[in-house]
């Protein structure tokens, strides 16, 4: 029962058909949430808005911002926060954690055997045209070996939790994953407005994240330098993750640049000081594979270094995440995730994956056929969520229409069950009050050399609009602070 | 530190400097004349020509009278007028944006403060009666910079270059406001005794550059043309003096190059070399050409600015 | 018998507006291989500037020059010396079975091993309505029906060097059927790609003695991989194959991997840029 008592849930719905982290079928607060709620039930309404607002007042004023342009203005805002937690009991977070790794290290062996022998795809394990279609596998890392065996360096894993309270995975981010830093924001925030709950729960920082990056990268750097110089790239002040970059820059005591602050000299990469060049040796950039260097790829990309591939190549710069790794989270790899992970660790998947159905075979095709109200079909070859049919959203019409195009062309469809996301009280601004909403968990793994790292907590996103189950930042999304509990 | 960056922290601690002025300039002008003994000195358009004078747009609507709305807003608020107000502490923002991550979170917080504060200020109430309001935010706000940058950063390279950029750009500023209000009291010379030597301009500028009660302390007589000079130029314990900027960039020089090498090309031997010109120097010898002297100083200031460009800015 | 091949290579760029800086990496230094040996190279600037040997991301030699100091105008100029082998492009063991070549493209190790060069790229994107306009006789050996192709192309697309220019698709040269070495080569490649044959477009110098289209630059010609032969040269523009003649620098998926001259350059204002080539070559005995 929800406590009436409890001011500020006073007016909380519950839909019983989504699976809410807090209360469970019976509207129970859960046991590891009992606490929390009790405390957060102390504070009226308005005291409760009163904190809102000066947690929000905190982020604008340290500029944890990003911009939005409209007719001509410029405006500032911030990314929505909300400052009730999200909790991840330890026995979770174990899966979460240790599925999230497993994924980073069968991804980073599928990426070597990609740019080497590609086994995987002479075994049949893979389509061959997976790599031989994809825009983001570059001809020019067939046969580079980079520093320390490693591609993805940092990976932020996309994870959900289903109706039926299981953890799956949605997307592997190895390109520039981003959102670190709110992670971190959100703790400090919540800290600052909220100090007293924290005496209740035992909880993971999330601070160590940036001296764990810096190990890891150090771990990777090129051969016959002692002490590597690491270095962030950024595209620069106008990018909407620039705080990001420059947080990352400052808590890991390195410098920030710019394509324009760096050069090359005889296949070294060096930085422009005020006492000269200094040679840099390891790059963490958040620039895409295609601006990194004109004269390798994007001719016209002003963002990059001219000649940083030749540098790399050469073995002189590492470059984290290595170019070309975009190949393995593109849509069409998601869905061989389970097969990629037996194949190169021997092990079966810790984390689920939502299952495909792959129309070109003959069963599958069948069942899909029979199943079409409760699936996703989409086309294996469209980015962006073109072309994507919602099953349950569909009429008779539409339905039989779908399926005559996936009989034309089997091979062309995959299908997906509906996935849905669980909820999580969250503080709505415009009714004042707590309303379930969408969450998602991005987590952070960091690989290095015989090592790697996941950030005990990651970034709860949160889809802001009633009933939207994307979470995105850039499509109003918002976040949560997320704890990880100690045993 | 990146070539780039320092030339960007380098122009944020200018910035920073750059606004304190102009505000306290216009607010310290505006409410000195509504009561000056001097008719002229009393006169609006003349109060408003001497602030376009500063900011380097003295022949603005040359022929007829200028607004007084129109003059405070472009010099204050206008987003579209370079050397606004608004525009400078935006420009130090952007500065110390691109090098968030080598200065503290308490000094970026306060500029980002700072910003917000003035891009939030209404351009109405500020024109009509805000003036005072407006002005000693900016000043004080600045202040408060200040205090962050010695207090929130170490006493390193970067903390070197930002103050090296404030401090050119004090004595920049400084010597401008000598010389706008030298030429005030050219013009406001009446037929009494309030001839070019005793005029009321000379406590106008001592309080446009917050030194008007050392200055008492020091000479304990009512400022003159004289006295005043000597305490803004030349007196190194006055901390808006052009010799105490010049010894404050001497001694952050050394930080940011620490050869003991002889190098007359450096920035290091020209700022000494400037130093020197005007530890030297006697109030008797600037009397005899104040002009020249505003101009020799703000040339000085410009190459020493330049050198650092050529030396340190660009690889 | 060896032929001397000396080559002099000239750029000259200018332009309106001083450049603040500037980077350029030449693709034009022959490649070593078995026909062509290397003797020596000369590369110099206008401005003194250095010259860096680097490897591309394909594995090509490159020269990269990045000046120091502003300028409005920079001319460069290389000479090579090589020594080429006599090479009789029909001396190769030819496939035995028509049908095990065509069962051998089909199998997946040989699509794995080439699939950089079956892959088809922006340059060698055949429309929908011209993909019949060639297709392969499977009666055929691989090899005539590359012939086959290259008479094809030659014959379809007449030499207009004012045409195209490097930006030019297929779908534009189906239509205006004109067009210059780096047309024919593309419209080759991807044909042979369509039916399954790796094909990679070769940028060169072509030594013309012998009255051949190309013209005073660079010229471009294709490489097939012919199962159980190994790649072929098919010089399209000429309809002849690859040979003494063809100096040869870099291969690529197609142009873009192998033009000779990527810059960036920061300057404002128009620019210019004037290329030459001279080959010359001598008997050796």
């Amino acid at each position: 029962m929800v406590n009436l008592e409890n001011q500020i849930f006073s007016s909380y719905k519950r839909n019983p058909v989504l699976f809410d982290e807090i209360f469970d079928e019976k509207g129970q607060v859960k046991e590891v949430y009992s606490k929390l709620f009790n405390l957060y039930g102390e504070h009226s309404i308005n005291a409760y808005v009163n904190l809102n607002e000066k947690a929000k007042a905190s982020f604008f004023n340290q500029g944890i911002t990003f911009q939005v342009y409209d007719k001509k203005k410029t405006q500032e805002k911030i990314f929505p926060f909300d400052l009730f937690p999200r909790i991840i009991p330890p026995e979770e977070w174990e899966i979460i954690e240790s599925g999230s790794i497993q994924r980073s290290r069968a991804l980073n062996l599928f990426l070597w055997d990609i740019y080497h022998d590609k086994k995987i795809i002479r075994q049949g394990v893979v389509p061959m045209s997976l790599i031989s279609s994809s825009a983001n596998y570059l001809d020019q890392m067939v046969g580079l070996n980079p520093p320390g065996g490693i591609y993805n360096h940092i990976s932020g894993t996309d994870i959900i939790k289903h109706n039926d309270g299981q953890y799956y995975v949605l997307e592997d981010n190895i390109r520039c994953p981003s959102g670190v830093s709110y992670v971190i924001c959100n703790r400090t925030a919540l800290k600052r407005a909220l100090f007293g709950v924290f005496d209740h729960y035992k909880t993971y920082s999330v601070t160590n994240y940036a001296e764990n990056l810096l190990d890891l990268l150090e771990t990777v750097k090129p051969k016959g330098v002692d002490v590597p110089n690491v270095v962030v790239i950024t595209p620069g002040m106008y990018n909407s993750a620039f705080y990001e970059h420059s947080y990352l820059a400052k808590t890991m005591g390195v410098e920030l640049v710019e394509g324009r602050d760096l050069f090359v000299e005889n296949d070294f990469v060096y930085m422009k000081t005020i006492k000269g060049p200094v040679k840099v040796d390891v790059i963490y950039r958040r620039i895409d594979d295609a601006f990194i260097d004109p004269l390798e790829f994007k001719p016209d990309s002003a963002l990059g270094v001219p000649g940083l591939f030749a540098a790399y190549k050469k073995g002189n710069v590492t470059l984290a995440n290595a170019p070309g790794t975009g190949v393995a989270d593109d849509k069409a790899i998601y869905t061989y995730m389970p097969e990629i992970i037996r194949y190169y660790l021997n092990e079966e998947p810790i984390l689920n994956n939502v299952h495909t159905y792959h129309c070109s075979r003959p069963k599958e095709l069948k069942y899909v056929l029979d199943n079409i109200q409760n699936l996703v079909i989409k086309p294996v070859d469209e980015a962006g969520g073109y072309g994507i049919s919602i099953g349950n959203r569909l009429t008779k019409k539409e339905i039989e229409i779908v399926k005559a195009e996936i009989l034309i062309n089997p091979r062309k469809y995959v299908a997906q069950p509906i996935m849905s996301l669980s909820v999580h009280p969250t503080y709505i601004d415009e009714t004042e009050s707590f309303e379930q909403r969408h969450v998602d968990l991005r987590t952070f793994t960091v690989l290095g050399k015989d090592r790697e790292f996941v950030l005990k907590g990651g970034l709860t996103r949160v889809a802001l609009k009633r009933g939207n189950l994307i979470v995105n930042s850039s499509q109003g999304g918002g976040s949560k602070d997320t704890w990880v509990l100690k045993t | 530190m990146l070539a780039r960056v320092a030339n960007n922290l380098f122009w944020m601690g200018r910035y920073i400097e750059r606004s304190e002025h102009i505000a306290r300039y216009l607010r310290v002008n505006y409410f000195s004349s509504l009561d000056a003994p001097n008719q002229i000195s009393q006169s609006r358009q003349f109060v408003l020509r001497s602030m376009l004078t500063l900011v380097g747009d003295p022949d603005a609507n040359k022929e007829g009278s200028i607004d007084e709305a129109e003059v405070l807003f472009k010099i204050g608020l206008d987003p579209n007028y370079p050397s606004s107000i608004i525009n400078n502490v935006r420009n130090s923002r952007e500065n110390a944006n691109s090098a968030r991550d080598l200065i503290s979170t308490e000094l970026y917080e306060s500029i980002n403060k700072f910003y917000h504060f003035i891009s939030q200020y209404d351009a109405n109430v500020y024109t009509k009666n805000g003036l005072d309001d407006f002005t000693r935010n900016v000043t004080e706000m600045s202040a408060i910079l200040r205090g962050k940058v010695r207090s929130t950063l170490m006493h390193d390279e970067i903390y070197a270059i930002i103050i090296m950029g404030a401090n050119i750009e004090r004595a920049t500023q400084v010597m401008r406001i000598i010389s706008a209000k030298y030429n005030d009291a050219l013009k406001a010379q009446g037929s009494y005794g309030d001839k070019f030597k005793n005029s009321f301009e000379w406590t106008t500028l001592l309080k446009c550059t917050e030194s008007y009660d050392m200055m008492r302390r020091h000479y304990k007589k009512t400022p003159t043309s004289i006295t005043t000079l000597e305490f803004l130029i030349l007196n190194p314990n006055c901390p808006r003096s052009i010799m105490n900027s010049l010894n404050q960039v001497c001694k952050h020089i050394k930080i940011l190059d620490n050869k003991k090498k002889y190098d007359r090309d450096s920035t290091s031997f020209l700022v000494g070399k400037v130093r020197a010109e005007y530890e030297f120097k006697s109030i008797v010898d600037i009397e005899k050409d104040i002009q020249l002297i505003i101009n020799d100083t703000l040339n000085h200031l410009y190459e020493i600015s330049q050198k650092m460009e050529k030396e340190f800015f660009s690889y | 018998m060896s032929l001397e091949y000396s080559i002099t290579y000239k750029a000259e760029n200018t332009y309106e507006e001083s450049v603040r800086e500037a980077y350029w990496q030449f693709l034009i230094i022959p490649e070593e291989n078995d026909s062509q040996q290397f003797i020596s190279i000369d590369f110099t600037n206008s401005l003194d500037a250095t010259s860096e040997f680097s490897i591309n991301g394909y594995g090509f030699k490159t020269i990269r020059v990045h000046p120091k100091g502003e300028f409005k105008s920079i001319a460069f100029e290389a000479n090579f010396k090589l020594i080429k082998k006599e090479i009789n492009p029909f001396d190769f063991e030819p496939e035995g079975d028509v049908q095990k070549s065509f069962e051998k493209i089909q199998e997946l190790d040989f699509k794995v091993d080439h699939d950089t060069f079956l892959k088809t790229t922006d340059y060698t994107l055949i429309p929908e309505k011209s993909k019949n306009l060639f297709t392969f006789d499977t009666n055929q050996s691989v090899f005539e029906n590359l012939r086959a192709l290259s008479s094809f192309t030659h014959h379809y697309i007449k030499f207009n060097s004012e045409a195209t220019d490097v930006y030019t698709k297929l779908s534009e040269l189906l239509n205006i059927r004109q067009g210059v070495c780096q047309d024919f080569t593309h419209l080759f490649c991807a044909f042979a790609r369509l039916n399954g044959i790796p094909a990679r477009y070769v940028s060169g110098y072509l030594h013309q003695g012998n009255g051949y289209f190309g013209d005073s630059q660079m010229h471009a010609w294709a490489e097939a991989y012919v199962p159980f032969v190994g790649w072929i040269g098919f010089d399209v523009t000429n309809n002849i194959l690859a040979g003494t003649d063809h100096i040869k620098i870099a291969h690529g998926k197609d142009y873009s991997n192998c033009s000779p001259l990527r810059g960036v350059v920061f300057s404002t204002g128009k620019n210019e840029t004037v290329h030459s080539v001279v080959v010359s070559s001598q008997d050796q005995q």
